[in-house]
């Protein structure tokens, strides 16, 4: 397999099983002082594993040539050693094991989460949630399972069966092949119950995540539930999922359980081989009934391990799985990322210039967000956007700390290509108050520090003067330290736009980004954070996407955007002389106001 | 940024067996006793076939094969020990043969019903746990979710439920079986050879004390395991859904530090549990090997070679479930914590519930809305409503104004009964709302909330919200009548259009257009619009007032209004402040009054949309 093709495959984010077994071999390397350990010790534990069929055999042997008392009790004293010393190994044999596959757990948990926070927006346009929260959860569990229970059976099993075999060769060549002669089987039955169990342990997961995700819907939008009494519907589109995922556990089931019971015949089958060829080599004086014991007891210590097999079976299936799906994640390179040819920075200035932008939103044909945007933001100036709903406005916004992927040559932030700018530089220099005013479930501090280095209370209260939510405190249970809950739902939306809004201002940004922040704030509260920011962010630039015209009057220009392009760009007073959208809204809003002077 | 400890559910019990839960488990089984029953049934023939194969081969090496010494006789009913005896014409070692190839399959066969019998009730009653978790979710009233973050919630319908099927499968119905088959063994071999028995036993007692140590050492760590692993994914849900706030404040470096700390902190836990197990595991091996030593030492002198095989083979039986007890005590473990969560969950009691004993509601249905001395807060006494009253007859419609925090939103709330009063009546047609099952509540008012909550899903779908009786027709009608038909018409399956997650892949003020046409698709007499329009372009809102003008008529509505039009459109403003009702009566009224409404109008209605206005007082 060439690196180009497996690049490739890496690029696309499918996994291959290989793939996935490979960036699994990864992690088993780093880990490889756990397994160097284990190794020796399991083949100590083999041995003694051995060691008890043969001395078993051996004190029978004794004691039906009639041996003494003396004979026999140092027998089974060595016997009570050996065993003994096999527990204690066995102790430490499994240990190691198990920890090595915590320590992989919390590798590949730490990756997951680091590779997550690298992955650009348009990641999560296309993968849910839940499906990530089960990949992050159930997919590392199996992994985890795999490298635990699994490794231990799939790598001790055979080096018991390469010793057992080796010592009934060794005591009866015949019949010992005599005893080998179902064990081909085990790969038929491994073969035709392998491709069940992998598809109803994938198909498993897969329902476990629809579950969540149908969990997560009901509860997220709990409130339209409840309100239009919509508790049948989610209920009955849970009940299909949760009838599903029955179905698909039971008949994972069955595989499951159908294999070990198969393979568990193998040992017995041996052993009826062994019992018939006794009948005859014992009264023929050809075996002893010690010899018997070692055979016997050697394929009954057997039987456990292949027992078990099947269920092995199905964890290294069910990992595989898991891992492959974990896989597509970590494979899925950051689309957004640090370039070679990047350009080191020691602060924005704050100059964005839009050059020609056309820009489409990932998915098959859809229609560009951005069509031949060009415009330029001098540092320290401000620009206002307006326009009509869903005309690109956010879009555009969005693009200028590379949310989204941008072609080359298109988006410059101090003449040079934001591609070639590290994200770590550029968002530094950005602070953006997105639309949707998302918080944290940490304190209300907490989340307006939440850029910062540490939480340093005297910025956080400016941050929260500024953004005129210090009134609001006093409303709050525990003030500042009030956990705001999930997604700030203690909040109210304009108290929540606000607290993002604070988040924001407690930076020292070049560029500061408001998409719509204060929608949900009123028109008196707004005033004084525009006097807040006036103060503060004079002479850095500031882009204002707004409905109102008052947010965007006073900017030094002003971007009207239709159907994702500039139908008008200029001062407001020109804009206002154009007779276009800018005007139009100016009017109407006018209007509305002429209307409240004369009923005042 | 780890997540709060609001709820103590991640600290559950680290019992590995608590009566209480057992007890409130077993309703789940219930449905499904004859399950229980049948594997219970299954048990003794699995005992046979289990102990058969030792004997068969016992009466090879004693009997069969010869040269070696005689087997005592063994006591036993002669119809078992008959079955042993080769019928006539049958050589003795084709008979052993032939009931050892039977037994084997027997064996198999049985083995797996075991299982399947088992894992069948498991997964059923599993089924039966989501469904009712799922119920209760939604019956639980809105302030629970302020505390309660979503990803734990489906934590508990999941992760939680998977744990105790685990237990159903290999928990607790196998370790009665278990029990059982050690009584068996015990017995059976007090029958076979009493001396060695007991002997033999010597080492159980010393096996159980070490059990109890492993059982005080591994429950600590199990119950660490378990706190962090729940802070771990609610981290890890809340940084995936605000990851574009992530990325934006650079936070990903420190927020990997923090997500380390946890996950080193889970790992450590496990492996400390690692060791307890793995020590359990060696000592039931380092027992079984002394066992056998002393079998060794000491039968050589009272038993034959067949009787020896029997008592190796049979102990190592008699150990297996033992040795297992580890994996066994773990799944127990975490079974428990889980339903000890999930009952947790399921005792939330919703603060919001109809009444068993309420009269059927039979007021028809007017529209008309009171509101009668209310009192509400959503925490302790930090009242967000101080003793509104006020009336909205049917037909009228009514704004509330009030600054930010007056209390605006908890009405809309309270009416929604997303919430309920602390003192104080809320009437809708003269009946207190909370006699009012919520399903009749809910089909007499309609909302439009601040929040656009859209489902994966149609667009039609998400208009109709699950309603079968609504047609397409209707649906199309509510969306042209707020002018949402348009831009519907214009995505490429028009009403048959996938929503992304949310609704991603629509605008802010498109979700907004999609909640007004629920609103009208819904039907009711009663409309509440919350600040419906704030987020909306002026041009968009002119459509929608449009619409809402239209859908409100003949209909009683309350909103929370943020524009002029609106306000001068409605019968009768109410100006709240501070919690309280402080005003109420026309536009024009309430502004020669000079009152709190004329201050809020100059500070909002008049700044809001006026440039040079706000500019003046400024």
């Amino acid at each position: 397999m060439s690196a180009a093709s497996d690049i490739a495959r890496l690029r696309e984010g499918r996994s291959s099983a290989r793939a996935a077994v490979a960036r699994l071999g990864q992690y088993i390397r780093r880990n490889r002082r756990y397994y160097a350990g284990w190794t020796v010790i399991t083949l100590g534990y083999v041995a003694g594993f051995l060691a008890v069929p043969i001395l078993l055999g051996r004190t029978i042997e004794a004691t039906e040539a009639g041996a003494d008392a003396r004979e026999v009790t140092r027998m089974a004293l060595l016997f009570a050693a050996v065993g003994v010393v096999a527990g204690t190994l066995r102790f430490f044999s499994r240990v190691l094991v198990f920890n090595a596959a915590r320590e992989i757990e919390y590798e590949l948990r730490n990756d997951l989460f680091a590779h997550l926070q690298r992955l650009p927006q348009s990641f999560y346009f296309r993968w849910r949630t839940g499906d990530l929260m089960s990949r992050c959860v159930n997919d590392l569990n199996s992994v985890r399972l795999l490298l635990g229970p699994g490794l231990l059976s799939v790598v001790q099993t055979p080096i018991l069966y390469v010793g057992a075999l080796a010592v009934m060769f060794s005591m009866d060549w015949q019949l010992a092949l005599l005893v080998l002669i179902p064990y081909p089987l085990f790969i038929l039955i491994a073969r035709s119950f392998g491709k069940g169990m992998h598809r109803w342990s994938i198909e498993v997961q897969e329902g476990l995540g629809d579950l969540s995700n149908q969990l997560q819907e009901a509860i997220s939008g709990i409130a339209v539930v409840k309100s239009y009494g919509m508790e049948n519907v989610t209920a009955r589109r849970f009940a299909r999922a949760n009838e599903a995922l029955l179905h698909r556990h039971l008949r994972l089931t069955r595989v499951m359980g159908a294999m070990p019971s198969i393979t568990g015949l193998l040992p017995s089958l041996g052993m009826l081989i062994v019992l018939g060829m006794a009948g005859y080599k014992i009264p023929a004086g050809e075996m002893t009934k010690g010899e018997f014991f070692t055979f016997a007891m050697l394929i009954v210590q057997l039987t456990f391990p292949t027992f078990i097999m099947g269920w092995v079976f199905a964890l290294v299936q069910r990992g595989g799985a898991a891992m492959q799906r974990i896989d597509e994640v970590l494979a899925t390179e950051p689309s957004i990322a640090d370039r070679d040819d990047m350009v080191e920075l020691d602060e924005l200035r704050g100059e964005i210039e839009f050059r020609d932008l056309t820009f489409a939103y990932p998915g098959a044909e859809r229609e560009p967000a951005l069509r031949g945007v060009s415009l330029r933001v001098p540092a320290g100036s401000t620009l206002g956007i307006v326009g009509p709903v869903g005309s690109g406005k956010t879009t555009l916004a969005s693009v200028i700390p590379r949310l989204y992927e941008v072609p080359d040559g298109q988006v410059f932030i101090d003449g040079i290509d934001v591609n070639r700018i590290s994200l770590q530089n550029l968002r530094a220099g950005i602070a953006m108050v997105p639309q949707d005013a998302f918080l944290f479930s940490t304190s209300l501090a907490e989340n307006v520090a939440f850029g910062l280095p540490e939480v340093d209370s005297a910025r956080v209260a400016q941050a929260v003067e500024r953004a005129q939510l210090t009134q609001d405190l006093a409303e709050l249970p525990h003030g500042l330290a009030t956990v705001v809950g999930e997604r700030g739902v203690m909040l109210s939306g304009g108290q929540r736009q606000r607290a993002a809004l604070a988040r924001a201002l407690a930076l020292s940004p070049s560029i500061l980004i408001l998409d719509d922040t204060l929608s949900s704030v009123d028109a008196a509260t707004e005033e004084a954070i525009q006097r807040a920011l006036a103060e503060v962010f004079g002479g850095r630039t500031v882009v204002v996407i707004s409905h109102r015209i008052s947010s965007v009057r006073d900017c030094d220009q002003v971007a009207v955007l239709e159907d994702g392009e500039i139908s008008e760009l200029g001062s407001p007073k020109e804009l206002l002389l154009r007779g276009g959208f800018y005007a139009r809204l100016a009017r109407q809003q006018a209007l509305e106001e002429e209307l409240e002077e004369s009923v005042a | 940024m780890s997540a709060p400890d609001g709820f103590q559910e991640e600290a559950a019990l680290g019992k590995a067996y608590d009566a209480r839960l057992m007890r409130r488990l077993l309703p789940y089984i219930g449905p499904y006793k004859w399950l229980v029953l049948l594997s219970l049934a299954i048990a003794p023939p699995l005992f046979a076939v289990q102990l058969a194969p030792a004997w068969i081969v016992k009466q090879g090496l004693d009997r069969v094969f010869g040269g070696g010494s005689e087997a005592a006789e063994v006591p036993g009913p002669d119809w078992l020990l008959g079955i042993f005896e080769a019928p006539a014409g049958l050589p003795p070692l084709a008979w052993l043969l032939i009931l050892y190839a039977v037994t084997i399959v027997t064996m198999a066969a049985l083995r797996f019903l075991n299982m399947y019998v088992m894992a069948w009730t498991g997964q059923l009653a599993m089924r039966d746990l989501r469904r009712d978790v799922f119920d209760h979710i939604q019956k639980l009233h809105l302030g629970f979710f302020d505390r309660y973050p979503v990803g734990r919630l489906v934590t508990r319908a999941t992760n939680d439920v998977e744990n105790l099927a685990e237990m159903f499968s290999s928990g607790i119905v196998q370790a009665v079986i278990d029990v059982l088959f050690m009584a068996v063994i015990a017995a059976a071999l007090l029958a076979l050879n009493p001396e060695l028995a007991l002997i033999t036993f010597a080492v159980v007692p010393v096996l159980a004390v070490v059990a109890v140590i492993f059982r005080m050492k591994v429950r600590e760590a199990f119950r660490e395991t378990r706190v962090w692993l729940a802070r771990i994914n609610a981290q890890i849900q809340e940084t995936i859904t605000g990851m574009k706030v992530v990325q934006l404040f650079t936070r990903e470096l420190r927020n990997l530090r923090d997500f380390e700390a946890m996950n080193a902190e889970n790992r450590d836990a496990w492996q400390r549990s690692n060791r307890y197990e793995a020590g359990l595991f060696s000592a039931v091996e380092v027992a079984q090997n002394l066992t056998f030593a002393v079998i060794l030492g000491y039968g050589f002198r009272i038993a034959s070679a067949g009787t020896f095989y029997v008592f190796i083979e049979w102990m190592r039986l008699f150990f297996m479930p033992l040795r297992d007890l580890s994996a066994k005590y773990s799944v127990m473990q975490s079974s428990m914590a889980s339903a000890e969560r999930i009952f947790q969950l399921l005792d939330t009691e919703p603060a919001v519930q109809d009444r068993g004993d309420a009269p059927a509601v039979t007021a028809p249905r007017r529209g008309e809305v009171e509101f009668d001395g209310v009192w509400f807060a959503y925490q302790g006494e930090d009242w967000i409503l101080r003793d509104v009253s006020f009336r909205v007859a049917p037909g009228e419609k009514v704004a509330l104004v009030g600054h930010t925090g007056a209390g605006k939103t908890s009405i809309i709330k309270l009416l929604a009964r997303l919430y309920e009063p602390q003192r104080g009546q809320i009437r809708i047609d003269g009946v207190d709302l909370r006699n009012m099952p919520q399903a009749e509540a809910r089909r007499r008012v309609a909302m439009v909330l601040q929040d656009v909550f859209l489902f994966s899903g149609t667009i039609a779908e998400n208009i109709g919200l699950g309603r079968d009786d609504l047609t397409p027709a209707d649906l199309e009608l509510a969306a042209r009548s707020v002018e949402a038909h348009g831009f519907i018409e214009r995505l490429p399956d028009g009403y048959r259009s996938e929503l992304r997650e949310q609704g991603s892949n629509l605008s802010a003020g498109q979700r907004q257009l999609l909640s007004f046409a629920r609103a009208v698709a819904h039907g009711a007499d009663v409309l509440i619009l919350d600040e419906a329009t704030s987020s909306i372009d002026t041009e968009t809102e002119a459509a929608i007032q449009r619409g809402i003008h239209a859908l409100m008529e003949g209909k009683t509505a309350i909103a929370i209004a943020h524009r002029l039009s609106t306000i001068q459109d409605v019968d009768r403003i109410y100006v709240l402040h501070k919690g309280r009702v402080v005003e109420d009566g026309h536009h024009e009224g309430l502004l020669e009054s000079r009152g709190v409404y004329f201050r809020l109008y100059q500070l909002q209605y008049r700044a809001q949309e006026g440039g040079e206005g706000s500019a003046r007082t400024a």
